[in-house]
């Protein structure tokens, strides 16, 4: 028998284990919250930053994982060719209820017939990200939108918040063979900004490669996350 | 009213999953807690819906409750098979490319996305089950035609469509066709198994330089995208490099090492290639991991005995053909394999009458099994006969199975290995080229015969050819063939078609990819429904 166990290993069965009580707890959560609902308890409310919070804790250990593999060289990407407009709705599916419980509403926008090349899995790591900041700054709307641009597809989500502080703002004029060093002194926003920006560049096709942009320019007047993908 | 199977080793989440699918409407809810009792349920009631989660602890994973449950039939086109997973999906794609689940669901979800996933499926599962069944009767163009007309809808499982329209093109043996496919899809993307695809088509047009190209650069850029090794091995094969198809194959095995077939195939090629050490891990791997498994073989014992009859304690051999015997039923398939690696080991030891011995019971076995003697087993036997001195026997079987597989190299260089081994290299080589020559003679007679509209004579000629090699797929098909020739002229009668339905069941048990198989099942098809313009 080899013992030998890898790190990358240890690190994907702690996490099984740990999401697995996520799962748990954030399941366990909306039934207290649909009872609680039913008694019409006024602070049902505060069981929704609960579940915002476990996604959060979620999300921060798949990058790790994720992020701990590419440093590795063992994150792997597996691009299917996708509906676009069905994988939207789906992610906009999985967030509604917390946003609503915030009283905001997620809108995707897509063309039906829009097909792409990409990894479902990854892509939809960097949207969950951005969506959860949306939580916090979102006035009323998170819209999710998709649309072909020079031969990229680029998928949009922007809000109707006071949109993001400057320091924050990416590749304004959305260059192709933009890149920038991240500063990981701002934490876990850092963090996500680096995971986003690698898997934007993991996206690669005819030699060009994916690229995220981050504006304050958006129509419901908040800030615009878009992700490139060739 | 749909029943429901939950397979997780948390009873915590089987239960919030179990009230999750109550709030839907779903009353038929069973669980398991591990792969073992998930596959035994699944023997015993067929489920419409299968959540499962792919991490079960030890035992089985969910990639294998899912490949056991097709393989024994009990997950059909008509089940919804979904993963449940703690992490990043993709390493799980790519590690099993030919069995995907419908859909991936990463820990936590809620309920309605549960719920929508289950939905969506439903719909889409719909407009497969035409082209899978039009693939079942070997109706590929009516499979293609409806293929593009979906294609042309732009359905939300496009994906898998393409991917069911190249396997069709493939099954067609239209390669130059699928090649121009798959290159479309690849312009949009670097879609892994589009690039797979397009790697094989080159490998079974015979392009090896190519082929291997194509999966060296897929490996280059995923690592774990492990069909490509597999494929890459089989590659390095078909160009005489079995060292080198060893080496792949070992890399593959560290990088993901619970792959039974994979074992298997490494075993084998590292014991043609004399590295028994190589040989010895592979086959105990392949020991280990068959325990309850579908592709659990008696054949696992005996190669791993074998080779460590090449070692310095062959008796070790006879210890795990002792161990075989408890793992499988007891009958005529299980005893001929015993017996016949029991020869070869004490054969090894010296142990002249003993192998002779123990020869002698494979016969009796080797009897009652007849036709459903395997291949390989009735090579091994052949290999038994030639090592203990019964040279005729054994030639006399070699020859067989060189008839049955005339143009098929990797079974020729078994036959050829089975030679080199006992020092009669040259002898093989010449039984090999002697019997070719006889069936392409006994081939082109009944062929001409037929050009000349002698297809009686032809159809006489090549029954009894047929009963003669009943393995050997082109006899087979030109069997059928004159036989549906004559009756497009005379009329077709029910035992006509009936005589030339086997035929073609025997090529497709053969080679599913025989060139011509899907236009003599056509012409069929046409010759049945009455329709005689059909070709």
């Amino acid at each position: 028998m080899d013992n030998k166990m890898q790190f990358s290993d240890i690190l994907a069965s702690t996490l099984h284990d740990t999401k697995n009580s996520l799962g748990l707890l954030f399941n366990n959560l909306e039934d207290i919250i649909a009872a609680c609902r039913e008694q019409n308890c006024a602070r049902h409310h505060d069981f929704y930053a609960l579940q915002y919070e476990i996604q959060r804790l979620n999300q921060s250990l798949i990058r790790l994982l994720s992020l701990y593999k590419a440093e590795k060289s063992q994150l792997a990407i597996n691009v299917d060719y996708n509906a676009v407009g069905d994988f939207l709705e789906e992610v906009a599916l999985a967030h509604e209820k917390l946003l609503a419980s915030r009283g905001i509403r997620i809108e995707t926008l897509c063309d039906d017939t829009l097909f792409w090349a990409f990894d479902r899995n990854l892509i939809e790591g960097v949207l969950d990200n951005i969506i959860n900041n949306a939580f916090r700054y979102a006035k009323s709307l998170v819209k999710l939108s998709a649309c072909v641009e020079n031969g990229y597809l680029a998928l949009l989500i922007e809000d109707d918040g006071a949109g993001y502080p400057p320091s924050m703002l990416i590749n304004e004029n959305r260059q192709p063979r933009f890149k920038q060093e991240i500063d990981f002194k701002t934490g876990s926003t850092g963090l996500g900004l680096y995971f986003s920006m690698m898997v934007a560049a993991m996206h690669t096709n005819a030699g060009r490669e994916g690229f995220i942009s981050i504006v304050n320019d958006g129509t419901s007047g908040g800030g615009v996350f878009s992700i490139y993908l060739p | 009213m749909k029943k429901v199977l939950v397979v997780d080793d948390f009873f915590n989440f089987r239960l919030t999953l179990k009230n999750m699918l109550r709030s839907f409407g779903i009353l038929y809810i069973d669980d398991a807690a591990t792969g073992e009792e998930a596959l035994k349920k699944m023997a015993v009631r067929r489920f419409d819906i299968i959540l499962c989660d792919y991490n079960l602890g030890p035992g089985k994973n969910g990639q294998q409750i899912l490949e056991e449950g097709k393989y024994r039939g009990q997950i059909g086109y008509s089940t919804i098979f979904i993963m449940i997973t703690a992490e990043n999906t993709s390493e799980m794609i790519m590690g099993a490319m030919e069995y995907q689940p419908d859909a991936y669901l990463m820990k936590p979800f809620a309920k309605e996305v549960l719920e929508k996933r289950i939905k969506n499926i439903a719909v889409k599962k719909l407009n497969i089950r035409d082209i899978e069944k039009a693939i079942v009767d070997c109706d590929y163009d009516h499979a293609i035609r409806i293929c593009d007309e979906l294609i042309e809808q732009k359905p939300g499982n496009l994906s898998e469509i393409l991917k069911l329209k190249g396997e069709t093109l493939l099954k067609k043996g239209v390669y130059s066709q699928a090649a121009e496919f798959y290159d479309g899809i690849l312009q949009m993307g670097s879609v892994g198994w589009a690039q797979l695809a397009r790697g094989r088509v080159d490998l079974l047009m015979g392009n090896y330089d190519r082929a291997k190209t194509t999966f060296e650069r897929i490996i280059a850029q995923n690592k774990k995208m492990m069909p490509a090794y597999d494929l890459l091995a089989k590659t390095l094969l078909k160009m005489g490099c079995p060292k080198e198809a060893q080496e792949i194959l070992v890399k593959a095995v560290e990088i993901s090492p619970r792959a039974l077939l994979r074992h298997k195939t490494l075993g084998g090629i590292a014991y043609k290639n004399e590295d028994y050490k190589t040989a010895e891990i592979s086959f105990r791997a392949a020991v280990e991991q068959g325990k309850n498994s579908c592709y659990r073989s008696p054949s696992d014992f005996t190669h791993l005995a074998k080779t460590l009859a090449h070692g310095e304690e062959p008796q070790e051999g006879l210890r795990v053909l002792g161990h075989m015997l408890r793992e499988f039923p007891d009958n005529s398939d299980t005893r001929l394999h015993l017996s016949v690696a029991e020869s070869y080991i004490y054969t090894k030891m010296k142990k002249n009458a003993d192998a002779k011995l123990a020869l002698s019971d494979a016969e009796k076995f080797a009897a009652d099994l007849d036709e459903d003697l395997s291949q390989e087993l009735a090579l091994d036997l052949a290999q038994a006969y030639l090592m203990t001195g019964e040279k005729e026997k054994g030639i006399a079987i070699a020859k067989r199975i060189i008839g049955s597989h005339h143009d098929d190299e990797e079974v020729l260089d078994d036959v050829r290995a089975v030679f080199k081994e006992i020092g009669m290299a040259k002898q093989g080589e010449a039984l090999i080229e002697n019997t070719r020559d006889e069936i392409i003679r006994l081939n082109n007679d009944g062929v001409t015969l037929a050009r000349e509209g002698k297809l009686l004579e032809a159809i006489a000629y090549f029954e009894k050819a047929a009963a003669y090699l009943p393995g050997n797929k082109i006899i087979n098909a030109n069997a059928a063939h004159v036989l549906m020739l004559h009756m497009k002229q005379a009329g077709q009668t029910p035992e006509g078609l009936s005589k030339a339905k086997t035929y073609l069941d025997r090529v497709r048990k053969i080679d599913e990819n025989y060139p011509d198989l899907a236009a003599l099942l056509a012409m069929h098809r046409a010759l049945a429904s009455g329709d005689d313009h059909g070709q």
